[in-house]
């Protein structure tokens, strides 16, 4: 028993400093922001332009799906990234899920006076002192903030979404392809993550981290069950896109598209068949 | 190995409660000078209150999830006025009268509803008589009261002794009158929570629209106290407050469990009081205040 209350005591103090250790490192690089309006306005484009913050990465997928020297490595390559595809959904579903139920504001949302009910109190949260990027976007966002204008979504910050997902897809064309895959690697890290979401400090690295670790486990574990238990229809699935080579390229370039806009289009169309279901059948305003 | 995935799962799961990473509430003040605390919660006894005043050191609660006319005090603690035993449903907004006489509005019953400063709870004037879904609610200063019904689209004027008659007619557009107050002006403030709204009816009956097509904006409850309307958004989670000379500005945001703010009121001492159905089906719901910061706290 006192061996138990030992390891507990143990892992909190752990945990205490591991999050200690997060916020300094989320500070660390968030202390580059703010200081050059050239900076700043550069790596916003790099989060703000779909075709320069993802349009690498779908042009690796593209590449990959392609890239087989023959038909056998072709099939090959093509069951990898149909599941990686199938993975990064699934991923994305998992972060969406996990942010909306853990309640972790963006490190931005908290810079301000926060109050967090914890029990029957409201207690005054820790400041972060987060330095804002000077581009137009993060300003206009940040007055928003002062205005009171809050996001939904900025109030679920843990895991990244954007981290899960480019990080499944990049995993999955580096399955397919170890030199594109570095590269979509390289690029997710270096542009989407760090440029695009640490410097600016809309997650910290712990909700990348834990992005990572979704993402990378979902892939492992799909790859692993579609082979075992689904691996004649993946092969007659790779099959048919090499069989009907112009239809598989116009789909192919859809997911490509898509890839590169985090979905963005799909969610869109999604968002639009609930809102159907809620005025048609459900009757609501 | 199972040792092992035993040790991390237990680790991951410390890692995330000393994060304070469950589902909880928080409320942003985006007007700094201000400071929230927990007011009242659920074990003072009331469920999920909806309209609230605060008059002489107590607090009338319009309780909507308990299905009762409530009031409050630091020495009485919580007394049930009225309850489903009369008939009422769910009680949505409540005006006091200079005599103390209560008076109350039922979105599911309809009608309007007094409790008299005598104790007596009774109808004034109910469904038979055309109010259907009553909403806001307003004390004129001829002391007729003026009903809001969210169902027929009007507000009508109701005298003491129950006669109805239309005051604002289908054709002046209000689709929700979910609030209502009159400024120190006589000019009566009309929240419309449906097309999102904030409506104001002059001295001369003229329909004036103060604040409508604004982003994050749907007016719930409405309160004026001392030159300032305070409004809040149960939509978005917001409590603004509003100058004529001003612009609408934001107090504090809400957000998580906290976001259903609904009721408001303003104590002598300038302090605002906000109710939260945290969630109604269950008869859950706290009481926020929300309270001048000291000024050198605030500069800080």
């Amino acid at each position: 028993m006192p061996a138990g209350i030992i390891f507990f005591s143990i892992l909190i103090s752990l945990a205490g400093r591991l999050a200690d250790l997060n916020e300094q490192l989320m500070l660390l690089v968030n202390s580059v922001a703010g200081r050059s309006w050239l900076f700043d306005n550069v790596v916003a484009f790099f989060q703000d332009n779909d075709l320069a913050k993802a349009g690498v990465i779908g042009c690796c997928f593209l590449a990959a799906w392609y890239g087989g020297k023959s038909t056998d490595s072709t099939n090959a390559r093509r069951r990898i990234l149909i599941t990686t595809l199938i993975a990064a959904v699934c991923v994305i579903t998992t972060t969406k899920v996990l942010s909306h139920t853990i309640f972790l504001p963006r490190p931005e949302i908290q810079s301000q006076k926060i109050y967090r009910l914890e029990g029957d109190q409201l207690v005054a949260m820790k400041r972060i002192p987060v330095r804002i990027p000077l581009d137009e976007t993060s300003q206009k966002d940040y007055r928003a903030l002062l205005s009171g204008d809050v996001d939904t979504n900025d109030l679920g910050s843990f895991p990244s979404d954007h981290a899960g997902f480019f990080i499944a897809i990049s995993v999955g064309i580096w399955l397919a392809s170890r030199r594109l895959g570095w590269l979509a690697l390289a690029w997710t890290f270096l542009v989407i993550i760090f440029a695009g979401k640490l410097i600016g400090a809309h997650h910290t690295p712990l909700d990348i981290v834990a992005g990572a670790a979704v993402a990378v486990g979902e892939l492992a574990v799909i790859q692993y069950v579609v082979r075992k238990r689904f691996s004649g229809w993946l092969d007659k699935l790779s099959g048919l896109t090499v069989r009907y080579g112009a239809l598989s390229s116009a789909l192919v370039f859809l997911v490509a598209f898509e890839v590169s806009s985090t979905m963005i289009h799909i969610r869109a169309f999604l968002g639009l068949l609930a809102a159907m279901r809620r005025h048609v059948l459900l009757g609501m305003g | 190995m199972k040792r092992l995935s035993i040790a991390l799962i237990i680790f991951g799961l410390v890692f995330l409660t000393s994060c304070k990473l469950q589902k909880e509430g928080l409320v942003i003040m985006t007007d700094s000078s201000y400071k929230a605390s927990i007011f009242a919660t659920n074990k003072t006894g009331f469920g999920s209150p909806d309209g609230l005043v605060w008059r002489n050191g107590k607090l009338y609660l319009a309780n909507e999830g308990s299905n009762a006319l409530e009031v409050w005090s630091k020495t009485d603690g919580l007394k049930r006025l009225a309850d489903s035993r009369l008939g009422i449903l769910s009680p949505e907004d409540l005006v006091i009268d200079a005599n103390n006489n209560i008076f109350f509005t039922d979105d599911d019953a309809g009608g309007l509803w007094e409790f008299t400063a005598d104790g007596t709870p009774r109808q004034v004037a109910g469904k038979d008589k055309g109010l259907i879904s009553t909403e806001g609610l307003a004390l004129a200063p001829d002391g007729s009261l003026l009903v809001g019904d969210g169902e027929q689209h009007e507000v009508f004027r109701v005298t003491r002794d129950g006669k109805v008659s239309e005051f604002l007619g289908k054709e002046f557009g209000i689709t929700k009158p979910e609030s209502m107050v009159f400024d120190d002006k006589g000019n009566l403030y009309i929240a419309d929570n449906e097309d999102n709204i904030l409506y104001l009816l002059d001295a001369n009956h003229t329909l004036h629209r103060l604040i409508e097509r604004r982003d994050s904006f749907s007016p719930e409850t409405i309160f004026f106290s001392k030159g300032s309307l305070y409004i809040t958004d149960s939509r978005d989670g917001k409590l603004y407050v509003y100058n004529p000379s001003e612009e609408l500005k934001t107090i504090a945001a809400f957000g998580g469990q906290l976001k259903n703010v609904q009721g408001i009121t303003v104590d002598d001492g300038g302090n605002i009081y906000l109710t939260v159905q945290t969630d109604l089906k269950h008869n859950a719901g706290d009481i926020i205040e929300i309270s001048k910061e000291s000024s050198a706290i605030a500069q800080r």
